[in-house]
């Protein structure tokens, strides 16, 4: 299959090019490659139609409508596969630490029409222009020891990027020949996998559209009354920081940045992409105690950014001036690229719970004493309550509550600490 | 869950109340598939949202009782009727998901009459002039008992929202939830959670955050594990005529501005109303808070709060804790155990003075201050105060008063360390900290000017020839009086007071709710009544 679509990808470029590669030294002026969209179609200013046959993506049905079908839009070559062989103008994409979501595999993708371009941003969402989608497919696999094998199709979920802003749709599988638009999401009890031997059995919500926005959404900071501005609709885990590693593709194993720089969808890119900030891939397979140090606390705080901080943000680089995450307003402030030292407070820091708390937790991070942090109880419980993140998993991650265990341990000690 | 046609399973056709537009998109959107919605989704978008419904007075009552709240509210002709058939009991989550679905302007959905599960958060985001309706407090509840998400009903964003006439049940987290909007109308609505009061009850019932513009009124809220009322980190807000009963906090105004409590019935919570500056958020202080002519009642819940709210003392008619410019006057205290009113500054939770640079630096700097200033308290009457004081916060002090004394615990209790601390000149310290915006606004640690007193005048020991023998001393109370090293308890009884806390403050200005063009509060539609007046 792959060797198939490789020569497909290839014929469509007009060109060998490959073998062009293999004979001539590579030089700087070598004729730009556009592998991703270069003939893939755009969006133009009709209205879309579900049931009209498209060569490549229906961008028209996914500016305008909601359609029944997830194959209506036309996204992939094979329309019961949405995990892979994107139609002309996706591009597959990984995250070096994604948000988890009850052990599920996830398959993404970015489609940018003919012609259009991402821009770079250094620490928000990469600038998507408008008719971009970006495509996530959830999968449980049989055992997550080996996610290449047998997995049962979820959901697939769109963010799509049209003339007022983001919109976002969610797609189930209730079989395997297409998803249904799923406006009142999905729960899937019984939803069992293997995971390190342990079979884990558990309810699995497949978020309703409105939902989305409680993460995917930036709220105003009211400056006044009479500031009546609405939220802005933003994704999420597309910021170079978290896709500045190596991907393989079809054609080639490349940095994703640069690939997409070098096909020509991502505009802005630092010529040396050494200096963009970087984090370390996390996996569920990752043993943290044979990490260095160093990059286990980093690892710890691109956790949070990716799992906290789409909500726990305020302020700090959010480009529309007097926005924050719609739990900024905790007082907890979780962003990557917030420094540490300048207020441990806004990390939770012997600050108390302002809403709800626990008895038992008298502060959200209490340095050296991770089990005494209502921050690390609100990831390890699935009690409703106190659940953290409030959507997107109905079992706990118990990787990702031992690097924030180390994180808590390993913080420089407070005034809350115990001496 | 989703397993039959949405809409199909509605007699639709037997009523008059479902719009055309509810119509089509039952027959369109059930073509074939279980799981659908897109077409209905199309459908919804088509109603023409401007119904210019009046969410706030609800005077346009017809005579037909099905288009018509318990509380007079009348259904605008393009309302959106979800599941009006609906029998008791029957969960309509999915139904109430599409009606609101990317819910145009202006649109008012109406819950259906009876007693329904709900099984998730609903979530509404970037709502415009959009009202969700029930029949009544009564008349249409949602039970979230067996719900897998965490607060029952969250608007995200949002323009001018009115929330009335129906009742949320054992929600997991916060009741309803309104977060960053502009006009916030909540109105004969209830946040219940029954039973006795404990610590897995929900959180919070009534909870604007950060959001300008709130009404709230004729609510009920019952059974909170923190706050049944709450409003954080907002401005102009009017809270008025609502009940809260058996919460931990009944009313709470945290880090706001401009905010009138007036007209309520707190009664049977830990602390009836609260006012709080907590360190650490974004909006870093409030102030100009006016809370008069409550009945403030038997607040003598056990605690069984957590976080900020935990250190409330069970008893507690009102807390004013860590917040400067607030007015109260005229209410009505009863049979609250440890103390009608107490004013406290942060250093009562916190008295490690030297680690406040550190561990509310950057708080302090945007104008968070432990300290409490301009305190008017005037023309309350005050019974059967202090039968059983209590509570760690005021462990010593309760000791103090009653055990060293002999005293009833004061009825108007002052914790002045902050103040004492101030004027001894030990934390000007702290004026370093503050920033230029705060500094400007008024935010020191000098010592206290006339302006920045706490005052007591004109309080009324209203007990009973009866009560009197019970309660012989109704008494201020001040802790700390000069020296911030060691605590002095000094007490005056309340009539006669001469001595303690005893000035006056100017009057604080009102505040002003505006709601879909109209004005609220003692400056709009209450301008003429009671209260206001006093």
């Amino acid at each position: 299959m792959l060797v198939a679509i490789t020569s497909l990808l290839l014929t469509a470029c007009g060109g060998d090019e490959s073998t062009d590669q293999v004979e001539t030294p590579p030089v700087e002026t070598t004729p730009p490659v556009n592998l991703i969209n270069a003939n893939a179609g755009g969006p133009d200013e009709n209205k879309g139609d579900c049931d009209a046959t498209t060569e490549g993506v229906n961008w028209n049905a996914l500016m305008t409508e909601t359609c029944r079908n997830l194959s209506d839009y036309n996204l992939f070559q094979d329309s019961m596969n949405p995990t892979e062989n994107p139609s002309n103008g996706g591009v597959a994409f990984n995250l070096a630490v994604p948000l988890f979501t009850d052990y599920a595999t996830k398959y993404r993708f970015a489609f940018i029409p003919e012609g259009k371009q991402i821009k770079y941003s250094q620490d928000e969402v990469l600038e998507f222009p408008v008719g971009s989608v970006l495509v996530k497919t959830f999968t449980m696999p049989a055992d997550t020891a080996n996610r290449d094998g047998e997995e049962l199709l979820i959901e697939t979920r769109l963010l799509i990027h049209r003339e007022n802003g983001w919109v976002a749709r969610p797609y189930y599988w209730a079989d395997v020949t297409d998803a249904k638009i799923a406006i009142t999401g999905k729960t899937i009890e019984n939803m069992t996998t293997t995971h390190k031997g342990e079979v884990k059995t558990f309810s699995y919500s497949v978020p309703k559209a409105s939902a989305c926005t409680s993460c995917h959404s930036v709220v105003p900071l009211s400056q006044g009354p009479d500031d009546t501005r609405q939220p802005i609709f933003k994704p999420i885990g597309p910021k170079a920081r978290n896709l500045n590693i190596e991907h393989v593709y079809l054609d080639t194993t490349a940095n994703q940045l640069q690939y997409l720089a070098d096909n020509q969808v991502l505009v802005g890119l630092p010529t040396d992409i050494s200096t963009i900030d970087k984090v370390d891939i996390f996996n569920d397979e990752l043993d943290i105690t044979a990490l260095p140090h160093e990059q286990v606390m980093d690892t710890a705080r691109a956790y949070l950014d990716v799992n906290c901080a789409h909500c726990h943000r305020s302020e700090l680089t959010i480009p529309e001036e007097n926005y924050a995450g719609p739990a900024g307003g905790s007082g907890l402030q979780l962003e990557y690229n917030r420094d540490y030292a300048e207020n441990p407070q806004r990390f939770g820091v012997c600050k108390v719970a302002v809403a709800g708390g626990h008895a038992d937790y008298p502060a959200d991070v209490i340095p050296g004493s991770p089990d005494d942090s209502y921050l690390l109880f609100r990831m390890s419980t699935n009690d409703q309550r106190h659940r953290m993140p409030e959507l997107g998993r109905s079992t706990v991650h118990g990787e990702g509550v031992a690097l924030i265990n180390y994180w808590i341990n390993n913080l420089p000690s407070a005034d809350c600490s115990k001496s | 869950m989703i397993n039959s046609c949405i809409f199909n399973k509605q007699h639709w056709k037997k009523s008059l109340l479902v719009s055309a537009i509810l119509a089509t998109l039952t027959i369109s959107g059930c073509a074939d598939d279980a799981i659908d919605g897109a077409n209905g989704i199309d459908g919804i978008q088509g109603i023409d949202g401007a119904n210019g419904a009046d969410g706030a007075d609800g005077k346009n009552a017809t005579a037909d009782p099905s288009m018509v709240t318990s509380s007079g509210f009348a259904f605008p002709a393009d309302a959106i009727f979800v599941q009006p058939f609906a029998v008791d009991g029957e969960d309509i989550t999915d139904e109430l998901v599409l009606a609101l679905f990317e819910v145009p302007a202006g649109a008012t959905v109406v819950l259906p009459k009876g007693n329904f599960t709900v099984s998730e958060t609903i979530a509404i985001a970037a709502a415009d002039n959009f009202t969700l309706t029930g029949y009544g407090i009564n008349e249409t509840t949602l039970d979230f008992t067996n719900s897998t998400g965490d607060d029952g009903i969250r608007f995200e964003g949002g323009i001018n929202i009115a929330i009335r006439d129906f009742s949320v049940l054992e929600a997991n987290k916060n009741g309803i939830k309104v977060v960053s909007a502009n006009g916030v109308y909540i109105a004969y609505t209830g946040t219940i959670w029954n039973g006795p009061l404990e610590e897995d009850n929900g959180a919070y019932g009534l909870y604007p955050l950060q959001s300008q513009n709130i009404l709230i009124e004729h609510n009920y809220a019952y059974g909170s594990a923190d706050a049944g009322v709450y409003v954080g980190q907002s401005n102009n807000i009017v809270i008025r005529d609502n009940v809260a009963k058996n919460n931990v906090a009944g009313i709470e105004i945290e880090n706001s501005t401009m905010a009138d409590v007036y007209n309520n019935v707190a009664i049977g919570n830990t602390g009836g109303i609260l006012a709080f500056d907590l360190p650490g958020l974004t909006q870093a202080y409030g102030g100009n808070i006016r809370i008069f002519n409550n009945e403030v009642i038997a607040n003598n819940a056990e605690n069984v709060g957590s976080g900020a709210v935990g250190i409330v003392p069970p008893g507690t008619g009102m807390l004013i804790f860590s917040v400067s410019d607030v007015e109260i006057y005229n209410n009505n205290f009863t049979d609250n155990e440890t103390s009608s009113i107490e004013i406290a500054s942060y250093f009562l939770a916190n008295d490690d003075v030297s680690a406040y640079p550190t561990t509310y630096g950057a708080t302090m700097t945007d104008g968070w201050s432990p300290l409490i200033k301009n305190i008017n308290i005037h023309g309350n009457s005050i019974s059967r105060s202090g039968a059983d004081p209590r509570g760690d916060l005021v462990t010593d002090i309760v000791a103090g008063y009653t055990l060293m004394l002999g005293q009833t615990m004061p009825a108007i209790l002052y914790g002045g360390v902050g103040e004492s601390l101030s004027n001894a000149g030990v934390i000007a310290g702290f004026n370093a900290l503050v920033g230029a915006d705060a500094l400007a606004d008024g935010v020191n640690y000098d010592p206290y000017l006339a302006e920045d007193l706490v005052c007591a005048s004109g309080n009324i020991d209203n007990n009973s020839a009866a009560s009197s023998l019970e309660f012989p001393e109704v008494n201020i109370g001040v802790v700390y009086t000069a020296n911030p090293a060691s605590p002095a308890l000094a007490y005056e009884t309340m009539q006669g007071n001469s001595n303690l806390l005893s000035c006056t403050q100017p009057r604080l200005a009102p505040a002003v709710v505006t709601f879909r063009g109209k004005k609220y509060g003692c400056l709009g539609d209450d301008i003429a009544t009671l209260a206001c007046a006093l």
